[in-house]
């Protein structure tokens, strides 16, 4: 880490791993949504417009993504939780800034709940000829794509809040 | 909506099945009990097996780390029980495995409420 800090300061280090952190959370949510739009979709629905085309994918396609970058955005959030637990948290506390602080509080459980759900989901997914797992991955693809956003929209909120460069 | 798929029952489905329903139980649990495996302090870099509290004047303690590990050590275990008999894992009512981690989230909003209401 002292290699690191010779060459760059310490606050554009954890700036770097929060953006890349960030770049992975929006890959992933992007595909989740598109994934959680194709198990709303009605079979039989046509159509040549946006919210059909956005929709229209097959969602097993997805499923290998989605568990990679979940995994990758957990592990980089991970590391980045080191500094913010001493650099962001402990300010935020100081100037009483509680509802940003509970959310994401609420946003590190549901990534770890939503962890614990990936090894079914994907499972789920590549026997996607399985008709009876049909009810598994519509409602795990939803309940991911609620976590992810979730998380997505806290994360993108503390950084306003206090970000490592403030 | 429960055992739909117990044609043929395997050894994968059945861990991964068992590992959602448990972990995220598992998970919660923990944290509200506050059992991390390990607990973390980022000001020195110290661990300490299971909860510890904070060293004055040395910063905060991180258990969400520790929790994880519980999460993680706490599912394979039990889903590595369940690959044992996997047909007695489809009995489980599948939607268990959404019910719960959506149930979280009023849990949690009840549980964080010193956050909201200060």
């Amino acid at each position: 880490m002292e290699l690191v800090h010779l060459v760059m300061a310490e606050t554009t280090f954890w700036t770097i791993l929060l953006m890349i952190h960030g770049l992975f959370s929006m890959a992933l949510i992007g595909a989740l949504t598109h994934q959680a739009a194709s198990v709303l979709r009605a079979p039989k629905a046509g159509g040549d417009g946006f919210a059909a085309r956005f929709s229209g994918v097959k969602g097993e396609v997805y499923a290998s993504a989605v568990t990679g970058l979940w995994v990758v955005t957990f592990l980089f959030g991970a590391w980045i939780y080191v500094k913010y637990r001493t650099y962001i948290r402990i300010p935020l506390e100081q100037e009483e800034f509680w509802k940003t602080l509970g959310a994401f509080e609420l946003k590190e459980q549901l990534a770890s709940i939503g962890l614990g759900l990936l090894p079914l989901y994907w499972l789920a997914w590549r026997r996607s000829n399985d008709k009876s797992l049909q009810p598994l991955r519509k409602w795990l693809t939803l309940v991911l794509a609620l976590f992810g956003w979730i998380a997505l929209l806290v994360g993108h909120v503390v950084n306003n809040v206090r970000g490592f460069g403030s | 909506m429960s055992a739909e798929v117990s044609a043929k029952p395997d050894r994968a489905l059945a861990f991964a099945l068992t590992f959602a329903i448990a972990a995220p139980v598992i998970y919660v649990i923990c944290e509200m009990k506050n059992w991390p495996v390990f607990t973390y302090h980022p000001g020195t870099g110290r661990l300490d097996w299971g909860w510890a509290a904070a060293v004055k004047d040395e910063g905060p303690a991180m258990y969400w780390f520790g929790w994880n590990l519980s999460m993680l050590i706490g599912g394979v275990v039990i889903a590595g029980l369940a690959t044992l008999a996997p047909g007695l894992a489809w009995r489980l009512p599948l939607s268990f495995t959404w019910l719960f981690p959506l149930a979280c989230i009023p849990l949690y909003l009840y549980a964080l409420k010193f956050f909201w209401l200060r």
